[in-house]
């Protein structure tokens, strides 16, 4: 059984600001392995050591996503190797154009069972790029995934749970699938120095994005302008709480002065 | 008729926003529907011109009909196709944006189609700033569902189309038990976060919300990893975004991932120890003081 674990390494906006023209600085920000994808890598090393699979770690995006860094990283949780393709074009990239990169990655791999990504990536946050990527290959995929188990993707070999609005449903999976994590679908575990020095000497293979044919998108976008949002001025008002009741009895005398009770 | 607008639908016809946006765009609007017949009846029922409904196994979830869902799209290729956020929803509209190898938004503010482009506000990286996207060529979005639309006068035909579902199938669903909650229509909230040290103290912030006529709800490490509530009531970038009369974080630091899910709250109060909080910099009423003191005050200052 491969599995691949589909991950981003990308900067936080919690440590970037919109400049009054909406452009948005990211100079004070340090890029790093995405918020939720420790949690897929977690869980899909869990699933390969019970299925004793091939565990690869596959990434697309701009100049940096192959830093060596940034492969140790990753190959510190477990990941048998990564495959990466690294042009810089692909920094402005669309969800539909990841999505297809990432398809032609997965190919050139050949023989992929499972890919598992995590619930969103820390910047963009649109939770689509797996979808996507899962009509690209045809698959199925499911997201918010909580917890995954089985040997293989044969018929009846593996099951699927997942959440769903108002509970948790159980799915059996056959032929090969993308799974999307929910966010706490497994507690990382932080790489140890063993790790971080065996992540050293593991294969990092890069492709060249034009090697890999990416079909053409049908869509084109170009941003036309960019604004920092309105946002509602805020009073600011701070309450002397050195008295709780007092506190509250002023809290409350505004908040039926201002109309909000 | 070719369609204009399609809006895919999972399991849930939870689709009134949905239907809203696409019927602003003009020109003829069809759904495809890959949940229970019922579901189909109740979007037939929305206002949209035309159903198509997936006919699956029973023990098919939603995802099992994604391929006919993007093969019916793109037999009658839209400008625009739409859906909501819950996680089956994601699924069908991304297998329909990689067949029609459309452009896919996720914070549309407002939507409007000029000659052969389409214009898209969005909201990108947790909402700081608003790109205006010009697109050439179809567009898929990731929109709020809404509620359930009103029923329209008349009902919209309903196709019925055969699918050979993919590999998945439902062996067992379990209800978790939590209340399920509409936070958009509650005209006060409380989110509670970290600073809540213990799951038993909820029933102190359950008794302000029943003298404020609030409902609660949380930052989202109180509803993942700490599973104090159900995921439909954290509040976020990747949550619910409420617009209420007011808004009371308790125990919460103020984070951006967290706050853009409330910008658009009338009044924000704010109780924190630490007085060096994010949270104090976006509230209109802030308490710098312990929760445990101040949450039992404002109660009993209620009644």
């Amino acid at each position: 059984m491969r599995i691949v674990v589909a991950y981003k390494w990308t900067c936080d906006p919690e440590e970037a600001t919109a400049r009054a023209d909406g452009t948005v600085d990211w100079s004070r920000a340090k890029p790093g392995l995405s918020t939720y994808d420790p949690v897929a890598m977690e869980l899909a090393r869990h699933l390969a050591e019970q299925a004793g699979a091939e565990l690869i770690g596959v990434t697309v995006g701009g100049k940096g996503v192959g830093a060596p860094i940034a492969s140790k990283a990753v190959l510190g949780r477990g990941l048998d190797r990564v495959v990466i393709v690294e042009d810089e074009s692909l920094r402005e990239a669309g969800r539909s154009e990841l999505a297809a990169v990432l398809a032609e990655a997965i190919r050139h791999i050949g023989d992929v069972d499972l890919v598992i990504t995590g619930d969103s990536s820390v910047d963009v946050a649109a939770k689509m790029v797996p979808t996507v990527l899962a009509g690209e290959l045809g698959w199925p995929a499911v997201a918010e995934v909580t917890g995954v188990t089985g040997t293989g993707v044969q018929a009846g070999a593996l099951r699927v749970e997942r959440a769903i609005p108002g509970g948790v449903q159980v799915l059996e999976i056959s032929g090969p699938a993308v799974l999307a994590a929910s966010a706490d679908a497994a507690v990382p575990r932080v790489p140890g120095m063993k790790e971080l020095l065996a992540a050293a000497k593991k294969p990092v293979e890069l492709l060249e994005l034009a090697a890999l044919k990416v079909p053409q998108q049908n869509a084109v976008m170009t941003v036309v302008d960019r604004a920092r949002p309105e946002r509602k001025a805020r009073k600011g008002q701070l309450i002397d709480t050195a008295d709780p009741a007092a506190a509250a009895a002023e809290l409350v005398a505004a908040l039926r002065a201002a109309g909000a009770l | 008729m070719s369609v204009n607008a399609w809006i895919v639908v999972a399991d849930q016809p939870t689709v009134g926003n949905l239907v809203t946006v696409a019927r602003s765009l003009g020109g003829p609007v069809a759904a495809v529907v890959a949940g229970p017949r019922s579901v189909a009846e109740t979007v037939a029922n929305s206002g949209v011109d035309k159903v198509v409904w997936c006919h699956a196994p029973d023990d098919a979830p939603p995802e099992a009909s994604a391929q006919a869902v993007a093969d019916t799209v793109a037999a009658d290729p839209p400008r625009v196709v739409l859906a909501g956020r819950n996680p089956g929803e994601r699924v069908l509209l991304g297998a329909a944006a990689a067949r029609l190898k459309a452009a896919v938004l996720t914070g549309a503010r407002s939507v409007s189609l000029d000659g052969d482009t389409t214009t898209v506000v969005n909201a990108v990286f947790g909402d700081i700033s608003d790109e205006t996207v010009a697109v050439s060529g179809p567009v898929a979005l990731l929109l709020d569902g809404g509620s359930v639309p009103p029923p329209a006068g008349s009902s919209a035909p309903i196709e019925e189309i055969t699918v050979a579902p993919l590999g998945l199938k439902v062996i067992e669903t379990r209800t978790h038990g939590f209340e399920k909650v509409d936070l958009n229509s509650a005209h006060r909230v409380i989110g509670v976060g970290r600073g809540v040290k213990a799951q038993e103290d909820l029933a102190m912030v359950e008794e302000l919300a029943q003298a404020l006529e609030a409902e609660i709800a949380c930052s989202r490490p109180v509803a993942e990893g700490l599973n104090w509530m159900g995921k439909d009531r954290y509040i976020g970038s990747s949550g619910a975004h409420i617009a209420p009369q007011l808004y009371l974080a308790v125990g919460i630091s103020g984070q951006l991932q967290h706050m853009v899910g409330v910008t658009g709250a009338e009044t924000i109060v704010g109780i924190n120890t630490d007085a060096n909080a994010a949270l104090f910099s976006q509230t209109d009423y802030g308490l710098v003081g312990d929760l445990y003191q101040l949450v039992p005050a404002i109660t009993a200052a209620l009644k």
